[in-house]
């Protein structure tokens, strides 16, 4: 399991794994919207740290096992 | 037996300018930190939940949660044109919850206050306070209105501390 991952998988894994979900760019970070909660704290890098995926994943209710097989957590 | 999850209690203070208006934040928050197998110490919002960083040690790691802490606070303002909007989303980022790390925070406590364990270094040298005294709270005061006054005793240093076991 690689540390980080590319923001672009991490999109990929949000449009399979957390259908409706939103994504807008900030002055700082990304601000991501699920299941009515916020998460407003992901990184504008183009790789991720995987600590940060999975902390959202688990915050917005996103399943895991989705989220793995993509590849991000 | 040892202790992964380290459960952290926060303080943290800023004054945060928004457009046409200045606001007083002060959190006493809660976190959780650990080793992950990317071998850095992360730290994981409690409240506020919404929110984690790394680091190579646990002070380079609190002092980069702090920042992104900041960096959220910011973000809030330039979204919110008004003050009383800009209270409500900080509210919201402080109250939305993540059950699991809430619930591994307590049971970290309880295995704290069990006295089977001792915290291991680098956590043993961190001040110790009270949660029970320092409850889990947030407040954001408007600060640039008329006859507010303000004073020394108001002023809260950035702390990082471990919950007490009495």
């Amino acid at each position: 399991m690689s540390a980080s991952a590319p923001y672009a998988n991490v999109l990929r894994m949000l449009e399979k794994c957390a259908p409706g979900s939103t994504v807008r760019l900030a002055n700082h970070s990304r601000v991501i919207t699920f299941n009515r909660k916020v998460y407003p704290s992901l990184p504008k890098f183009d790789d991720i740290e995987v600590g940060h995926i999975r902390k959202m994943v688990r915050f917005l209710g996103i399943d895991k096992e989705c989220a793995k097989k993509h590849g991000v957590i | 037996m040892d202790l992964t999850e380290h459960p952290i209690m926060l303080t943290l203070q800023d004054a945060i300018s928004g457009d046409g208006f200045l606001a007083g934040v002060t959190l006493f928050g809660r976190a959780l930190v650990r080793k992950e197998d990317d071998g850095k110490w992360w730290m994981y919002g409690v409240r506020p939940a919404a929110i984690a960083e790394s680091g190579n040690t646990i002070d380079e790691t609190f002092l980069r949660f702090r920042n992104r802490y900041k960096e959220v606070l910011f973000d809030i303002a330039q979204d919110n044109n008004k003050f009383e909007d800009f209270k409500t989303e900080v509210e919201r980022f402080f109250n939305e919850p993540d059950e699991e790390d809430e619930r591994l925070w307590n049971n970290a406590l309880k295995a704290i206050r069990s006295s089977k364990i001792a915290p291991p270094e680098p956590f043993a040298q961190l001040p110790r306070e009270s949660p029970e005294s320092k409850p889990s709270k947030i407040t954001i005061e408007r600060l640039d209105v008329e006859g507010k006054r303000f004073k020394s005793s108001d002023n809260a240093t950035d702390i990082y501390a471990l919950p007490n076991a009495a």
